[in-house]
């Protein structure tokens, strides 16, 4: 009897401290997961305002052979060669044989 | 006569008489290859994990891992590592150096870092809320742990299952009950590899049809977006480096996952300059990581550990962790939507668990039988990412308050 009464109070203690990690835990999760949104935000408008856009490597025109490609697979190729070269590569002319 | 009885002795086969268990122990190691080989469920952890505990329950194979009281020379002192493998064998040479000291859980997160890419969460920064909310699975499931007579320590272990992140339960388990560290991998990618069949189980019985057809480019034309990213590599390289040392100072305990998670992200993200470091993070490093983690945590499987009856509580309570963490997601949305114009379609919620990408895949597809133009995959994906940052954070807090 006594044994049980002891096991009692212990489950109780525990469950006590369990509840307690189940408001901790979600708060914490909550607050970080709040500082991701939020410096998130302020690196976006922090880099939107003193590193301006991106610049994006695309080839030259060098006239109708881009044109004729269309920009799907411009976009396609450009990619393509920019992984392989590990962004080392451009592409400077497309040309059909 | 003589000869034969030696040949017998020299033999497992007395041992496998003896203990009929390790016969069990080696089926379900079988068992588990099938699931990885045939039915491709997280095969580059499974088969590893599965050929461990073949190689475990080979009576006098030595490669069992020992429990850590063999070890323990009191006094807060153990026996060194060749000591150890000496005594006990390569297996927990290796387990005892690898897993014992927390050493390649965060290895194996800076390769995940250096595959995984911010941006679709940095496009759609307020969806990783819902990476918390799915977070809920763990809490619970450690109170019901607790009434079923788990210590706190096993509970939490256990608990974290619901995280969906098989390095952070790994972790953790180290960390608070390393007694239980088999099943509850076993567990933990267990059921992330059936994230196909528990997401759309949970959907199923929460969402209505009209919530799933909640199509998310239609709300981003209706209520666009204020927040536009002009330079998005310089964002990528910002973003773990701020948010790594802002996390470290409020989660100290969550450093070691996720400093290492947000270092092989930057890796990846600086591009060419540090190209080589990225692809031996991606590479060689995590697969080797993988490798030993995979075939030391099945070596802790032996029979005497596995065949008890918390392990049947912890697969239970593993699903159980699971099935609640999805459910938190989806109810955090649903909640969201009472209050706010722009709809959200609630699978996203259901993708604040870690299993990255698979949780994102499964929801979108489900998406798209109701909607064939929703293509939520992008949305899914910045929760999803939110729920390896927010299953870190919870890991550190059960650790800090528990160690």
């Amino acid at each position: 009897m006594f044994f049980c009464f002891n096991l009692i109070l212990e489950i109780m203690s525990e469950m006590g401290v369990a509840l307690e990690l189940l408001g901790v835990g979600l708060i914490t999760v909550f607050v970080i997961l709040a500082l991701v949104v939020v410096l998130g935000t302020l690196i976006i408008r922090f880099v939107n305002k003193f590193f301006g856009e991106e610049i994006k490597h695309l080839p030259k025109s060098s006239g109708n052979a881009i044109v004729a490609i269309g920009s799907k697979k411009l976009a396609a190729i450009v990619s393509a060669v920019s992984t392989i070269t590990k962004g080392t590569g451009r592409v400077t002319n497309i040309e059909k044989n | 006569m003589g000869i034969l009885e030696n040949l017998y002795k020299m033999t497992a086969i007395q041992d496998i008489i003896g203990n009929p268990g390790y016969l069990l122990m080696l089926a379900i190691g079988s068992f588990l290859l099938y699931l990885g080989i045939r039915k491709q469920y997280e095969p580059l952890l499974l088969v590893p994990i599965a050929f461990g505990v073949i190689l475990a329950n080979l009576p006098g194979g030595s490669m069992g891992v020992v429990a850590a009281e063999f070890v323990d020379l009191g006094g807060g002192h153990s026996k060194n590592l060749l000591d150890i493998a000496h005594d006990y064998g390569i297996m927990n040479f290796l387990y005892y150096a690898l897993i014992k000291t927390g050493f390649l859980p965060p290895i194996i997160f800076m390769g995940i870092g250096a595959l995984t890419d911010f941006g679709p969460m940095l496009r759609n920064l307020k969806l990783a809320f819902f990476g918390a909310a799915a977070q809920l699975g763990i809490f619970i499931v450690i109170i019901v742990a607790v009434l079923l007579g788990f210590t706190l320590k096993e509970a939490a272990s256990l608990g974290i299952i619901g995280g969906a992140d098989g390095p952070t339960a790994i972790y953790t388990t180290i960390k608070l009950a390393p007694h239980l560290l088999g099943p509850i991998a076993i567990a933990a990618y267990s059921y992330m590899a059936l994230v196909p069949v528990i997401i759309p189980l949970v959907v199923k019985y929460t969402c209505s049809e009209k919530e799933l057809r909640i199509n998310m480019k239609e709300q981003d034309k209706k209520y666009p977006s204020k927040l536009v990213i002009k330079n998005m590599k310089a964002v990528k390289i910002a973003f773990p480096i701020v948010l790594g040392i802002v996390v470290s100072i409020f989660v100290p305990s969550s450093v070691p996952l996720l400093g290492m998670l947000l270092f092989g992200n930057l890796l990846k993200e600086i591009g060419t300059s540090v190209a080589r470091l990225s692809e031996a993070a991606t590479g060689s490093i995590l697969n080797t990581a993988t490798i030993f983690l995979g075939l030391t945590v099945g070596a802790t499987m032996t029979a005497e550990v596995f065949l008890d009856f918390k392990t049947i509580m912890i697969i239970v309570g593993g699903f159980l962790a699971f099935a609640i963490s999805i459910f938190g997601g989806i109810m955090a949305v649903k909640l969201t939507n009472l209050f706010s114009k722009k709809k959200i379609n609630p699978l996203i919620g259901a993708t604040g668990l870690s299993a990255v990408p698979m949780a994102s895949r499964v929801a979108n597809e489900i998406g798209l039988k109701y909607d064939s133009s929703n293509h939520l995959l992008q949305y899914c994906m910045s929760s999803n990412i939110s729920g390896v940052i927010g299953s870190a954070v919870a890991a550190g807090v059960l650790i800090s308050f528990l160690q």
